[in-house]
């Protein structure tokens, strides 16, 4: 109600109302929002992390067999 | 499976009906006029008669957007009425007579008239009283409605500011916007749903092409833009808004589609 009301000089220096200048440029339908893409490195994240974990795991078994072979030579 | 195929069928169907309706016909449906407040202040008892008076408006207003209270105030001389909307003071009235017929008036009940029968809006011209300016603002008015489209679901009534039958009408245009009361201009009211009045174009600003781009905003699809922050006021009237006609903005678009936009 008095959002369209701010100090001016004269009656024709007045502003138009809200509704009428928002109805011009086009303010008043849906405004889609703004996407932006951001960088995305999940993909790398992914990879490096299952490479690791695949590599963790061979280090792991191999470490564990030749033990039980050295075990095993033992006796 | 085929239930809940159906099911989303139907949302889908009711959620484009939705965002079609048109800001005219949403308002009218949807939205409930705003409510005023007006204020007895008295100091010390209230004799029986003004009690009887108070019922009386009282239940006069109960089909209005208008709450009543009766509060007591000290330091003053004389009980007055005080009209508020949104917090705001909008007149102060001496006497019960003054206040008797707030909610409705002939202009009034023939502008609700309108609007219950499906008019797109009704376009108050609200005079200055300077004859040069009234007459060219109403001619852009004339004009730019007989070159519209939707030139048959227009209508368009002329007020003097200084009508004793509608002073409370111009009293609650004038507070549409703080700063009107100060500016002698025609102005020009978009008046739509259950009298709502949306902020004037004044002067030189009631022109063609604005007066179109009111029409486009009445004719746009209802944005949730607009349902959120509905612009102008309410005016206060007494009715209910119950079983109002189809709106006939529908009809023309259905044979114009070209006549669509947002």
């Amino acid at each position: 109600m008095t959002s369209d009301t701010i100090s001016y000089d004269s009656s024709e220096a007045r502003p138009l109302p809200k509704w009428l200048t928002d109805q011009r440029d086009g303010l008043n339908a849906y405004q889609p929002e703004i996407r932006v893409m951001k960088e995305d490195r999940s993909l790398q994240i992914s990879v490096i992390s299952t490479g690791g974990a695949i590599l963790l795991a061979v280090v792991v078994l191999t470490l564990f067999f030749i033990r039980k072979n050295k075990k095993r030579k033992d006796i | 499976m085929k239930s809940g195929f159906f099911r989303i069928i139907i949302i889908a169907a009711l959620l484009s009906l939705a965002c079609t309706t048109k800001v005219s016909e949403w308002v009218l449906i949807n939205s409930p006029a705003e409510r005023y407040l007006l204020v007895y202040y008295h100091s010390g008892a209230i004799s029986e008669a003004e009690k009887r008076q108070n019922n009386q408006l009282e239940s006069t207003f109960k089909s209005a957007n208008l709450a009543f209270r009766t509060v007591e105030k000290e330091n003053i001389q004389k009980p007055y009425y005080a009209l508020y909307y949104r917090n705001r003071l909008f007149s102060e009235y001496s006497s019960y007579q003054d206040v008797q017929n707030i909610t409705t008036s002939p202009l009034r009940e023939k502008i609700a008239g309108e609007l219950m029968a499906g008019q797109l809006c009704v376009m108050l011209y609200l005079k200055s009283g300077n004859t040069a300016k009234d007459e060219k603002g109403l001619q852009a008015l004339q004009k730019s409605v007989a070159s519209s489209p939707f030139r048959e679901i227009i209508s368009v009534v002329e007020l003097e500011r200084n009508s004793e039958p509608e002073k409370h009408l111009v009293s609650m245009l004038l507070n549409v916007e703080d700063d009107l009361k100060s500016i002698q201009e025609p102005m020009l009211f978009g008046v739509f749903g259950r009298f709502r009045a949306l902020e004037p174009l004044l002067g030189k600003g009631i022109s063609e092409e604005n007066i179109k781009l009111m029409i486009d905003f009445f004719t746009a699809d209802c944005s949730c833009v607009i349902k959120d922050d509905l612009p102008g006021i309410s005016i206060l009237y007494r009715s209910t808004w119950e079983n109002p006609r189809p709106a006939r903005v529908n009809k023309i678009l259905d044979e114009n589609p070209a006549l669509l936009h947002h």
